[in-house]
């Protein structure tokens, strides 16, 4: 299956794009997908720790499993406001 | 009202949206980009579907939570100059005290759940790397 994977400010700096198709074995989880994405781009594995991680616009526990055409979201710490 | 946007923030829209003939507080609250030696202007990026749908949670909680009767909150996207409003959020109230709590309540959740980002862009920050993160 495949699901589409975002990135947000360092970490779309960092992997050089804010959107990422991955392909992935049936019952995933959103953790097992991270690990993938933390092998390939290791410049992210100091930030894995303050990652937070969200599914079609929810945030998820890493132990959720995906499910063919998700919208995985890897959010940096957030910042808004002045 | 819950919006974001490039344009500069209507403050006076914002407010008018939660005006209501029972409401005798109306607690409004403009978060702007300060000056600073290092900072001309701050860059903001959003994940705009999930931002939209949290601020839109955060004000349902803020209403049961506090009892406010309305809440708005604008929150601009891209560059915001030094002195120009990033953030404006209203909240009615029969009264000031919960005006004023759900406000404060609000505007701590905006800047701990809203997958909103900014960085910071001075006087020597190249277009391509605007500087580092703003906590």
């Amino acid at each position: 299956m495949q699901v589409q994977v975002r990135l947000f400010a360092t970490y779309r700096e960092i992997v050089g794009a804010g959107q990422l198709a991955w392909t992935l074995r049936d019952g995933t989880t959103v953790g097992q997908l991270v690990e993938a994405v933390l092998a390939k781009y290791p410049r992210l594995v100091g930030h894995g720790n303050h990652m937070l991680l969200a599914v079609n616009h929810e945030v998820v526990r890493p132990d959720s499993v995906l499910m063919e055409g998700d919208e995985v979201a890897l959010l940096p710490p957030v910042s808004g406001g002045a | 009202m819950i919006e974001i946007q490039r344009a500069r923030i209507d403050i006076k829209a914002v407010v008018s949206s939660v005006r209501r003939d029972d409401a005798g507080a109306i607690v409004v609250f403009l978060g702007s980009v300060r000056s600073d030696p290092e900072v001309q202007a701050l860059d903001y990026e959003v994940y705009k579907p999930m931002a939209l749908r949290t601020l839109t949670e955060l004000v349902e909680r803020a209403k049961e939570k506090f009892g406010a009767l309305e809440m708005s909150i604008v929150h601009r996207v891209g560059r915001v100059p030094v002195g120009g409003d990033s953030v404006v959020l209203a909240c009615a109230a029969a009264h000031r005290s919960e005006a004023f709590a759900a406000c404060a309540w609000a505007m701590d959740e905006v800047k701990r759940i809203v997958p909103i980002w900014k960085t910071e862009a001075g006087p020597r920050t190249p277009r391509s790397r605007r500087g580092r993160k703003v906590p």
